[in-house]
Order: C-alpha cells, then structure tokens, then sequence
C-alpha cells in the first residue's frame, strides 16, 4: 500500500488529494526521459512566465504613468496570481484554471468593482468628468486681460523650422507686426492693408493647408519673445491671451485669474464652489456614501415605481419561467408518443423560434401587435372583435411580452426536456402501469418529479436569465406604457430592474444618473446571486453523491 | 504538447499582437454624423481633404445615440472633434462641460438669426446651425380641399369625413409626442415655460395653464368621442395617411420623401389657430458642435467655418436632406412649395427649451399626453400632474 | 402474413386513434405558432413596400408602372446613387430642367427602373412618360446587399469571425478549467467555484461605461484590442461567457468516469495527456453545446457592441440590422427583413443541423448539474 501510494505521488504532481480508486497494476517508471521532459517543460513555463511577466510590467507602467490606477493594479494582481500559480509546484490545479481566472478577473470582476464603486457616487449628468479631466478641459482656457490686443495671424516658418506669426491689427487700420519667437516688431516695409509677402526676414509664408497642418504645434508656442507673448487664440485670433484658471493644490482650489474669484473644491456636491456659492461651469464625480441607495426609500418618485417594477420583474421571471416550461414539456411529451409521423420535421420546426436572434424576433412581434396594422389585429378583427391594445394598457403590454418571451423561450425547454424524458428508465412507467396508475398519476408522480431533478437547474438559470432579460424589454416596448406616478424619473409598466436602471443611466429623466443606475444594479445582483447561492445549496449535496458514483 | 507549452504559445500570442498591431494614430479630424447627413458628409470632407490636405474621417452614429454615445466616449478621449446635433441638447452637454465654444463672427450674417440664437446657452455659442426644421399641418387635398383655418373646423372636416364614409379617420396625431402636439396645446394658449426678453423662464411652467389643458382636452375629445385610434405611433401616423385612411396629420419634413412615395395628393401648410391664437409649433435646430476634448479645436473651426459655412456645402447638405436650411442665401434660393409650406408653419415657431432639465420635461410631458390618449386620466389631471412634477423636479435643482 | 407483420399493424383503439388526431391538430397549431413570424418576415422581405404595418402576409405580384413627367422640361443627365449601372438601379436620379431650374427626379426606391424613354438632352412634355419602374419580390435583398454606406456582407463576416473565434476561445479555456475543477481537489476549490458562479450573474449592462474605459485604456498600448475592433469585442465575450460554461462542462466531465483516466495516470501518462488524449474526445458533446451557445450567444448580443464599435467596417450584424430599425424617422422594414433572413441563417443552420447534439450535451449537462 506504501508503495503503491508513494509511486502515485510521483506520476502526479503534489498538493492534488485525489480521491483514486486503487491503481488496477502497477507500472513502470520511465526515469530517462521523464526528468528531460520536465525540465523542458520548466524551461517552457519560465520563458512564458518571463514573456507575459515583461509585456504585464510594461501594460502596468503604461497604466500607473497615464494615471489608471485601478487598471494597473488590475493587472498587477492578475499578473502576480499566474506567477505565484505557475510558480508553486502544489498550486498545479490552478494552473489550468488561471487563463480562465485572469480573463475574468479583467473583464467581469473588474467591472463589478468599478460598479460598485460608482453606486457610492454622484457620477451622471453635471458630475460626469473626473477632477482630473475638468482640470485638464480648464488648462487651455484663455482670457483677454484688459489692454490686451487681439491680431489675425498667419503663420511663417523658416528654414530651420521655426515658426513666426505675421500679425494684424485690425482695429488700428490693418496695422501689420511680425513676431517670431524671440521678437516682436511692427513690419514697416509692407503698407498696411497690402498683400502679404511671400518672405519676410528669412520666413516663408505658408499656404492654408501648410498652417492648419501646423496649427496644433504652433498653437502651444508663445512668440514675440519674454515681454510679448502672444499666442494662436483661435482660427483666425491671435494675441496676447492669459491663462484663465490655476489650479492651486495646498487649497485643493481654482483660481479664476479673470474674476480674481477662487472656487474650492466641495466634495459633497462635487462641485468648485466659491464664497457666493457660484460654481465652475460643470462638476465632478465625487463619492457621496450611500445617497443613492437612501433614495430608495427617501424619495417617493422612486421608492413607488421601484416596488412596483420589483414586483414586476418577479412576476415576468416566474411566468416566463413557468410557460416556456409547461409549453416546451407539453412538446416534448407530445413528440414522444411513437405514433406521431414526421415526428423530427415537427421537431425542427418547433425549435425555429430559438435560433432567431433574439432582437429580431422582438422587432417583428413589435409590428405584429400593433393594434392598428399589426397582423395579429387584423386577424382578431376579422373575427368582429377589438384588438386589445397592446401597447397602451399595462395589463395587455405585460400579456403581450410574456406571450413573446413564450415564443422565444419554449423551444429550449423543449429540447431540454425531451432530452430528459428520454433518460427516465422505460421500466418505472412499466412498473407504475402494473400498479394501475393512470396518465396523471405517472405524469404527477414518476414524470415530473424525475424531470425537475434533471431540469431543476435550468428552471432557476432561466430566472435568474430572465430577471435581467434586457433586450425584450426595450427592443419590444422600452417599458412602457409610462406610469403615473413615476414622474421625473421615468418609469414604465413593464419596465423590469434592469432596463429601468439602464433608463437611468443612459437617458430619459434627468439624463444620465450612473450612481442611482449602479445602485439598482448592486441590489439586482444580490437578489440574483442569492438565488443562485440558494439552488447551489440545494443540489450541492446532490453533486457530492453523483461524483463518488 | 503540455500546459506549459500553452502557456508559452499564449504569451508569445499575446507579444506579436502588442509588437505587430501598430497604432496608426489619425492626424485629421473626426466627425460623428447622423444617418442622413453622413454620406454627405463623407463627400464634403473628401473636396476638405483635397482642399486643405487635412484628412477628415466622418462616422456614424445614429441620431438618437450621438449624444448619449458622445457622453461616455467624449471624457475617454474617444469622441469626435465635431458633431451633428440637435440645439436642445445644449443644455445636458453643456452642463457637463462637453462643448467647445465656437466664434460665428465671421459668418454670423449668413444664418438665420433664430438659428444661430437656438445654439447659444448661457451666453456661449456652441454650434453651427444647418437647418431649422419645424412641424406643418399636412392634409390629403382629395378628401380636404380647403386648409381648415382653426382647430374647430378641423374637427367639423374630421366628424364630415368619418360620417360620410370617406376615411376612416380624419385629423390623427400620434399617441406619446409632446413634440407634435405642442402646436395644438399653443393655439389654445398652452405653453411650456413663459418666454422673457433672456429667454424661457423655468419660474414659469405652463404645462398645466388653462390653455395647456384645453389643447389636451381637445385632443381627449378626438379620443373620447371615437374619432382617433388609440396605439398610433409615427409610423402608424404615416400608413394611416399614406393609405388615405386618415386625411390630416401633423409632422416634418422628413417625412417629405415617404409621403411622396405613397402617391398620395398632398399639400404642407400652417398649422390651424385656435382659441388662444396662432399655434407655435416648436423649432428645432440641428447643427454641428465641437468637442470640448478635441485636441484641433482650430482644425475643427476651420472646417466649420471656412468650408461648411459656405453657401454651396450648405447647399449640398440640403439637397441631401431637404430641411428648411438655416443658411440665408440657400434659404432664399429654394423654388419649392412644400419647403414654403414648412418654412410658413414655422414663421411664429418657438425654438425648444435646451435648459438641462428639458429631458425631464419631456418625459413627464410624453407621460401627460399618453395617459389623455389612451383614456387613463383625464386631460386636466394628466396635465396638472405634470405640472407639479415640472415644478418640483426644477425646485428641487435651485 | 408472418407474425412480424402482424405486430408492425398493431391495431389501435378508436380512442387512441382519436388521441393522435388530436394531438397532430395541437401540433399542426403548435407550429403555425412558431413559424408565423417567420414567415411574416420572409413575406415582409419579399415585399417591396417600404413600412412594416402596410405588408400583407402573402405579398403583391410583381407590377410595371410608368412614371410621368409632372412639367415640360428637358433631360440633362442620368445618374445612379453609388456608381451602380443604370438599367439595374434600385434609385436613380434623372437630372432635369423644368422652367429653367434645374431638379432632381428621384425615382422610387422600391423598383427597377427598367426603360427609360428619353435620351439625355431630349426634352419631354406634361404628363409625357418618363420610365417604366416594375418591383421585384428581390428588390430588398438587392438594396441590402449593394448599398456600399451599409456594408452587409462585411457586419456578416465581421460576427461569424467574432462568433467563432469567440467559441473557440471559450471551450478550449473553459475545458482547461471545468477539468481542474472536476479531477483536482485542492483547497479552496469549492469556494472558487461559487465565487464564479455568482460573479457570473452580475448584471454586466451597467459595467458596459467600465468596459469601455478599460477597453480604451488597453488599446491605447494593444491596439488590436482596443475600442472600435473585433479583438476587443472578442475579448470581452470570451472574458464574460466564461463562468456559466466552467460549470456546464464541469457538470459533464463529472459525468466520465475517473477510472478512465486513473488508469491513464498510473500508467504514467502526465495529465496534459490524460486530458487531451483521453477526457476531450470523450467530453466532445458538452464541447460542441457550449461552443454552439457561445457563438450564438455572441452572434445576437448587441447592447455592447453598439457601445464598443463605431466604425460601420467594424460592426456586426446585429448593430448593424438595428441601424435599420432605429433610425428615427427612416424605418426600412423590407431592407430590414431581408437582413433577418440572412442574419437568422446561420445561428438557424446550426441548431437545426445539430439539434440532436445539443439536446444530448444539454441535457447531460443539466443532469450533472
């Protein structure tokens, strides 16, 4: 037994307690080329290691210099785990895990944290920049100081590259001046108001296209030297322009050099305030706690419609739910009687709603309801009834997008469950029918509860699916018909959590409230994610005992 | 074979992708336009770039998203230089310190007045009008041969012709658009925000004046009384016409080249007065505007300025997409009745609010009108609601 | 008659045969449920009216109708909108003088022009006959194929190449894990394995602005899968399909017996070689269901990719077909139909092609959890 246990620790790397069944023979090791083979393979994991390490240290110091910090570390943490994996004999398991684990580190963890953080913050319209970039717009921002002349500028450049301005006074009669980088002079071979020359002082002039490719470069340059210091202002404008706002650091403050007037920075409000509570002219984001989850109680025009719609979206998950599967498993038991010809065409054709996408077959539901031209109206009318109006009354659109997602839906469990039918071993019916019992007594008693096993699962995937299923909803009706008392932040009747946290964030209402949209996804994900830690307790026990089988 | 050498394979992957794929960083502008006026575009930037030698990439984005998609790409450094837009969105873009103010000085005298006006927000002009597009009153000249003068005669011809079998529908209007139904609640005196001599005072919300009421209830009388189907929308609003089934409707220019399609005889007029006067449809103005993150903000005015501006670009935008263009001289040049019809309706119109809160307004607004059309709530509690939801949600920003 | 025949002609009770009537009626109205739109859209696509509400279910015949002049004019030039040779044009524009002001004739976009009666420079009178326009069922898969400012044939390769690399990438990393998770026991493995399920319900719509930071940042120094390209988007679907499909195939590999590969272990094969040469084969059903429903999946998602891609070159379909349906006031329904049709093919190709795959990887999967 020793020995035995010891040679399976070698075939295998350490730190993996595999529950193994005894070897039936023992075998022999091959020393020779095994020992090449590993070292190889330690050689093909360190220059992996040191090619995706170098690449990470060079995406890291590129993030941390442009000031992305969040992305840095990001990086950093992933990079660090596929080292301390791939590095550790006893962490081989995860080894095969890790590409895995850093995509989705990167890509769906990252994103949870960069929304959580959003819900704790003011970030939407007017607070949309970060401090950083409304510090970086008012850099650039110039101003006039009184005295302060302004010239039309054309641009000059000479052999060695330099620029120079030939300038216009036009409120002194055209006046022409010259000013190179180190120099300003009035020109006094050229008459004011005749053409420009061609050269000037070693300086060529240069054509339209020639200046605008130039302008960015120019435009950063001061010329006329230490006293003058004029500047390219704008297309045509050129003169002697100031910086309008200074950032002062030690007073976390902004400097209005034109008014004198210093906004502070106010990070309740994420604004730049001064004394009279005058702000800059746009805020920034700025953590402000739990405010946006408060407002859910705190304000009625909230706390209304978001029970309402809560209350929705429980009732469209649990109905999507409950008729895909009652109609997918009402054709799957169907399909199975052996008697029904062209069995596998009805099949097939049965399941073509699934692989419709799924934004196309909402469209065309959309113009198939229309109670004016729709052709499932038309139909209804040729009956001599009224067409319920499905767009107008809450009771009717809620109706409509159950009856669509049934279409969307059912195929899938269709599939699913015949699937699973096929697997119910043919002698317990044959056992249940010694017994006597009827068609609803083996459906009740044998079918379905050997189905829900099976299928279990799904059921609650597909919830959970449908409690966050998007694109119905705004590609069939966005919502609506509006609710009454939802007021400024728009709402809708059948509008689900997520597409009315996706309104909030992305438009309607006030605009884009990201903060109160991320809050409202923080509490759908807690929700989902409970019921997905509740099926896992659930059937956990139950995977246990399938595994040792 | 082995993990490790996946391992490897992935990394060196990963390297000749970061080594190989060169940034080919653009020198020139970028513009987002829409879906009419990109094509256009893209042929204006091609005559630029032969031009000016500067190389102009035009993308599109559909209308509806250019502001929301400029909103998340703009602070990232991924929007354009230069945008197409709608004035009303002065307001949101503005507040977020998205726009760059730009200098019309030079061609101020070439644009309509109103045009130019409707870009400027607190005192800062941000765009470059191109058209001025309003709504008009569009009837079938078979089953309505006169243009009915009010909105009361509207009604008559509308009752006339359902009675006499001649259309199913006469007069129909769409059943959540505050924006084509601002002209009715106008001429029964409604209004959005009183207009002072500085522009819309938000002090003064109108959505729930006795005349805002009385054009919703003009309107909840089309439905109450069976004149109206309820579950139209625009296009709807259109087949309905188009097919002869409805014999008046309002809408825009462009819906010109639809209505044109369907053969119907049509003519576009002023819209009927009512009770409280004229009715003032609402103008709305679409432009270009710079990004405040533009890095050739001189570039972008130049290509506004020096070659949009001119008379013969704005020219070409026009036929592209015939709207009633802001340029004067293009203005002026057009040999067209329907155009005169819309330039007509237009004559008393008033620019759309572009004060942040707008987006608000017409929510609630949409809200109001919806719940009339479909019987929810009368007109004047649907009206007073919104009202008081105006009123507080511009309380609670002061 | 031998006894065989006898059993293949088992009679059946009246009951049981009025049973099968029946349930071949709910079939037959079982399928008409599921078939009617999509027969309205093929009728829609073949269909040249312009407005989704207008089309009937069966649509017109073909006709040829002559367009009149509306004034007395002249002829100066014909054009077709994007270089397309004349006598084919969907639209085509006669430039004309009609009391000395130059116009432009559109003709409608809903047919062929097929005979021009004039010749360039002729003049023509009132109510004198221009062209002759006949439609076609063809006309709107004609415009979505040819029209160069919506690129159809290029949004098609653009998502079939997402699609696929995409599938690919996400079997082959999420077998690597789904066999670790269900041959290994290491510490924390339990623990691991739930944190991925629950991060995989993150509602991820909302973390599409962080998406798109990130995405902007990364292809600032790897532009290859930077905002705007296929590499990108490609990186985000195969870094968010991974979760759910970890377990799928967990669940499945489970399934295989562990003497399988014990044997293999102890025979000394390492365990690259247990997994690629014994397990994957073996495991080939889950491995087909989930690259089925990875490409599918990525095939119809649209939310982000509206987000992420802005050049027309770089869409895919789906954003795409939704530029036909959401411009404001242009709907082109038949355009859009047409667009279905062939963007529907694919993803339909497959599932009826495989169905019998999926229902068996499927269902194995959910019986293992």
């Amino acid at each position: 037994m020793h020995a035995l246990a010891a040679r399976r620790a070698a075939a295998r790397p350490p730190g993996c307690n595999e529950t193994m069944t005894e070897p039936p023979q023992a075998h022999k090791t091959k020393r020779g080329p095994r020992a090449a083979a590993s070292l190889f393979r330690l050689g093909a994991t360190y220059l992996g290691l040191i090619i995706v390490d170098a690449f990470a240290l060079y995406l890291i110091y590129a993030f941390a210099s442009d000031g992305i910090w969040e992305l840095a570390i990001t990086i950093g943490v992933i990079t660090l785990m596929v080292n301390i994996i791939n590095l550790r004999a006893d962490l081989y398991a995860l080894r095969w895990i890790a590409p895995a684990l850093s995509l989705m580190i990167l890509l769906v963890v990252f994103p949870i944290a960069y929304t959580v953080y959003v819900s704790f913050t003011n970030y939407g319209d007017g607070n949309l920049l970060t401090k950083t970039q409304v510090l970086k717009l008012l850099g650039p921002q110039t101003y006039l100081p009184e005295g302060g002349k302004v010239y039309r500028w054309n641009l000059y450049q000479n052999a060695s590259g330099e620029f120079a301005l030939w300038l216009t006074d036009e409120d002194a009669g055209g006046a022409y001046y010259f000013a190179t980088l180190h120099n300003f002079e009035p020109v006094t071979t050229v008459a004011a108001g005749a053409d420009l020359p061609g050269e000037y002082q070693g300086y060529r002039q240069l054509s339209r296209g020639e200046s605008l490719k130039a302008v960015n470069a120019a435009q950063a340059m001061a010329f006329g030297g230490e006293s003058f210091k004029i500047g390219i202002a704008g297309r045509r404008e050129a003169g002697e322009f100031a910086k309008r706002y200074q950032f002062l650091s030690e007073q976390d403050a902004v400097l209005d050099n034109k008014s004198g007037a210093l906004f502070r920075a106010n990070y309740a409000t994420g604004q730049f305030e001064n004394d009279e509570g005058g702000t800059l002219f746009t805020g920034f984001i700025s953590a402000i706690g739990l405010e946006n989850y408060q407002s859910f109680i705190d304000r009625d025009d909230i706390r209304g419609p978001l029970a309402r719609i809560f209350a929705w979206t429980i009732a469209f998950s649990l109905a999507s739910v409950f008729t895909t599967f009652a109609l997918g498993l009402f054709f799957a038991l169907l399909l199975q009687n052996k008697r029904i010809p062209f069995k596998r065409a009805f099949r097939t054709l049965l399941i073509i709603p699934w692989p419709i996408p799924g934004l196309i077959s909402v469209a065309i539901w959309r113009g198939m309801l229309n109670s004016n031209l729709g052709v499932v109206s038309n139909i209804i009318r040729s009956f001599g009834l009224e067409p319920p109006p499905f767009f107008i009354d809450a009771g009717w659109a809620k109706l409509a997008i159950i009856l669509v997602n049934l279409w969307l839906g059912y195929p899938y469990f269709m599939l699913v469950c015949s699937g699973a039918l096929a697997a119910i071993p043919r002698d317990m019916y044959e056992a249940a029918e010694v017994d006597g019992a009827n068609w609803w007594q083996k459906f009740r008693d044998l079918t379905l509860p050997m189905l829900l096993v099976a299928v279990g699962p799904l059921l609650i995937a597909s919830f959970t699916y449908n409690f966050n299923n998007f694109i119905i909803i705004e590609a069939f009706n966005q919502g609506g018909p509006p609710m009454v008392e939802a007021g400024t932040v728009p709402a809708g009747h059948t509008d689900i959590l997520i597409s009315y946290a996706f309104r909030l964030a992305f438009g309607g209402g006030r605009g884009s409230d990201f903060g109160l949209a991320s809050a409202i996804t923080i509490i759908i994900f807690l929700m989902v994610a409970g019921v997905t830690l509740a099926q896992y307790r659930l059937t956990k026990g139950w995977e246990e005992t399938s595994e040792n089988v | 074979m082995n993990l490790s050498r996946i391992y490897l394979l992935m990394a060196v992957l990963l390297l000749l992708l970061g080594v190989f794929a060169v940034s080919a960083q653009d020198e020139g502008l970028t513009v987002w336009g829409s879906e009419s006026s990109t094509p256009i575009l893209e042929e204006l930037a091609l005559q630029f770039e032969e031009e000016f030698g500067i190389s102009v990439t035009v993308h599109e984005v559909a209308f509806l998203d250019i502001r929301d998609q400029f909103k998340t790409a703009g602070p990232a450094g991924e929007g354009p230089d230069i945008l197409i837009g709608a004035h009303d969105w002065l307001g949101d873009l503005a507040v977020n310190g998205l726009l760059a103010e730009i200098n019309l000085a030079d061609v101020e005298e070439d644009f309509l007045p109103s045009a130019r006006a409707a870009f400027v927000y607190e005192g800062v002009q941000y765009g470059l009008p191109v058209a001025a597009e309003n709504v008009a009153f569009i009837r079938n000249t078979d089953l309505v041969p006169e243009n009915p003068a009010d909105w009361e005669e509207v009604r008559a011809i509308s009752e006339q012709l359902i009675a006499d079998g001649d259309a199913s529908y006469g007069w129909i209007i769409q059943d959540s658009d505050p924006y084509h139904s601002f002209s009715v609640l106008t001429a029964h005196g409604g209004y959005v925000f009183g207009l002072t001599d500085a522009g819309y005072d938000p002090g003064d919300v109108g959505m729930d004046s006795d005349g805002a009421i009385a054009g919703a209830s003009y309107i909840e009388s089309y439905v109450s009384d069976g004149l109206m189907p309820t579950g139209v929308d625009y296009d709807v609003m259109h087949t309905l016409f188009e097919t002869g089934e409805a014999a008046m409707i309002i809408t825009g220019p462009w819906a010109i080249p639809r209505i044109e399609e369907s053969g119907v005889n049509f003519t576009v007029d002023g819209l009927p007065a009512g009770p409280g006067g004229s009715a003032k449809p609402f103008l709305g103005v679409v432009g270009f505007m710079v990004s405040a993150f533009s890095e050739n903000k001189i570039l972008a005015e130049t290509f506004l300025l020096d070659f949009i501006a001119s008379e013969e670009a704005m020219a070409s935008l026009y036929s592209a997409d015939p709207r009633p263009p802001a340029h004067i001289a293009v203005r002026e040049s057009l040999d067209d009745e329907i155009m005169a019809g819309f330039v007509a309706a237009g004559a008393e119109g008033l620019a759309m609010p572009a004060i942040p809160e707008m987006a608000s307004v017409w929510a609630a607004w949409a809200n109001a009108i919806t719940l009339v059309r479909t019987g929810e709530l009368g007109a004047e509690e649907a009206f007073s609601t919104a009202g008081e939801q105006i009123r507080a949600l511009i309380a609670g920003d002061a | 008659m031998s006894e065989r025949h006898v059993i293949k002609h088992k009679r059946y009770s009246a009951a049981q045969n009025a049973q099968l009537l029946v349930q071949l009626i709910i079939l037959v109205v079982a399928v008409i449920f599921a078939i009617f739109p999509v027969i309205w859209v093929v009728s829609a696509s073949l269909n040249p009216s312009q407005s989704m509400v207008t089309q009937s279910v069966i649509p017109p015949l073909p006709e040829t109708r002559t367009v009149f002049a509306e004034g007395a004019g002249t002829l100066l030039r014909i054009a077709s909108p994007a270089g397309r040779r004349v006598e084919r044009s969907a639209e085509l524009i006669l430039l004309v003088e009609i009391d000395g002001v130059e116009k432009e004739l559109r003709s409608p976009k809903n047919g062929y022009v097929r005979n021009i009666r004039l010749e360039v420079g002729e003049s023509f009178a009132a109510d004198e006959a221009l062209y002759d326009i006949s439609s076609s069922y063809l006309i709107n898969f004609d415009i979505l194929l040819s029209t160069p400012r919506r690129p159809f044939l290029r949004w098609l390769f653009n998502s079939l190449a997402v699609a696929s690399i995409t599938a690919v990438l996400v079997v082959l990393i999420s077998a690597f894990s789904a066999y670790s998770f269900s041959r290994f026991r290491f510490s924390g493995r339990r623990h691991l394995l739930v944190l991925i399920l629950l991060v995989q319900v993150f509602p991820n719509l909302l973390a599409m602005v962080a998406i798109f930071l990130m995405l902007q940042q990364i292809g600032n120094h790897i532009p290859f899968f930077g905002l705007n390209t296929n590499g990108g988007l490609i990186l985000v679907y195969v870094g968010g399909g991974m979760g759910i499909n970890i377990w799928l195939m967990k669940g499945f590999f489970d399934s295989v017996p562990r003497d399988i590969d014990e044997s293999a272990l102890v025979d000394g094969a390492n365990h690259w070689q247990t997994y690629w040469l014994l397990i994957f084969p073996l495991v080939r059903p889950v491995l087909v269901v989930v690259g089925i429903l990875s490409f599918v999946g990525s095939y119809n998602e649209f939310v982000l990719a509206r987000i992420l891609l802005r050049d027309k070159d770089s869409w895919t379909l789906m954003v795409g077909l939704w530029s036909y349906v959401s411009a404001s006031f242009a709907l082109d329904w038949g355009v859009f139909a047409a667009g279905a049709i062939i963007g529907a093919l694919p993803c339909l190709v497959i599932y009826l092609g495989l169905q019998d795959q999926i229902v068996g990887g499927l269902t194995q999967g959910a019986v293992k959890g």
